[in-house]
């Protein structure tokens, strides 16, 4: 949907992906979208560069989200959030309706 | 002149990067921990050089390559014997959703540095506070606020657009002490 204005489809997954979590891992998104890790990471080191998103590591996994200094960022949300509705619901709920409250270490399920 | 790469202070070396951009028709403004190094006199000493330009990265590599620079990863710059490295951010020129407006330049025996205002130095320090807790960001808008002639009503005004009142009053209470 938006593929045309950023150039590739990856960066519109990762946009919506962010949009909905507020965070993500690349093995994380790579999963969800069933895409290689190395080419969400090679678009989130983009968009990092471009200071759209930022990074932090939490052990040994580095957390991407939304560059909070990003200054047109209140503009971007505001298109990915109206693009995202026009989404399939079958493709939002595959993608981004997935659990994210906590589920306690052990249980079987 | 002769440069003593080893032993370089940061402003002498933002003054030498300044100036080999001017050189080649390009404008880049020193933004981030160098300007705190700059405006502390070094009390708090930044490791790195954070440019905003405009130029394409060919541009800048072709430049810095006269001063012996070499592109490390995507827009870091190192030197051999340089205890700093450069980095180009990705512009625009803001802080928080605003563009900056004014710029302050100094002249050193190098050159002329084109570097963020006292005030708008805190206000980015104050965005990684207010955005990422940073604490050691606090620390550093505190010692330019303490170290030069700021205008608290421009800060204040942004902090609250910002919508970090609360933060803000932290940073009033410590540049008070």
């Amino acid at each position: 949907m938006l593929e045309g204005l950023f150039g590739n489809v990856i960066v519109e997954k990762i946009f919506f992906f962010l949009n909905t979590y507020g965070e993500g891992y690349p093995s994380g998104i790579a999963n969800t979208f069933g895409e290689p890790v190395n080419r969400i990471q090679q678009q989130l080191k983009r968009l990092e560069d471009g200071g759209i998103l930022a990074s932090r590591l939490v052990g040994k996994i580095r957390l991407y989200t939304f560059n909070p200094r990003y200054p047109f960022l209140k503009e971007l949300k505001a298109l990915i959030t109206k693009s995202y509705d026009f989404l399939p619901e079958l493709e939002k709920d595959k993608y981004y309706r997935m659990r994210t409250r906590p589920r306690r270490a052990g249980k079987p399920l | 002149m002769k440069i003593d790469w080893e032993k370089i202070d940061i402003k002498s070396l933002a003054a030498i990067i300044s100036k080999k951009l001017n050189e080649k028709g390009i404008d880049a403004i020193l933004v981030g921990g160098a300007c705190i190094s700059i405006y502390t006199e070094n009390k708090y000493l930044s490791g790195d050089l954070d440019f905003i330009s405009h130029a394409s990265l060919k541009q800048l590599t072709a430049a810095l390559s006269d001063l012996g620079f070499q592109r490390k990863s995507s827009r870091h710059f190192i030197r051999k014997e340089c205890p700093f490295f450069i980095e180009f951010v990705a512009p625009p020129l803001s802080i928080g959703d605003e563009p900056v407006k004014s710029i302050r330049e100094i002249k050193t025996k190098f050159g002329k540095i084109s570097l963020l205002t006292p005030t708008d130095s805190i206000k980015d320090r104050l965005a990684a506070f207010y955005h990422w807790n940073d604490p050691q960001a606090l620390e550093q808008a505190i010692m330019v606020a303490k170290a030069q002639k700021i205008d608290l009503y421009e800060i204040e005004r942004w902090s609250m657009q910002e919508g970090h009142e609360g933060k803000y009053k932290i940073f009033i209470k410590m540049i008070r002490i």
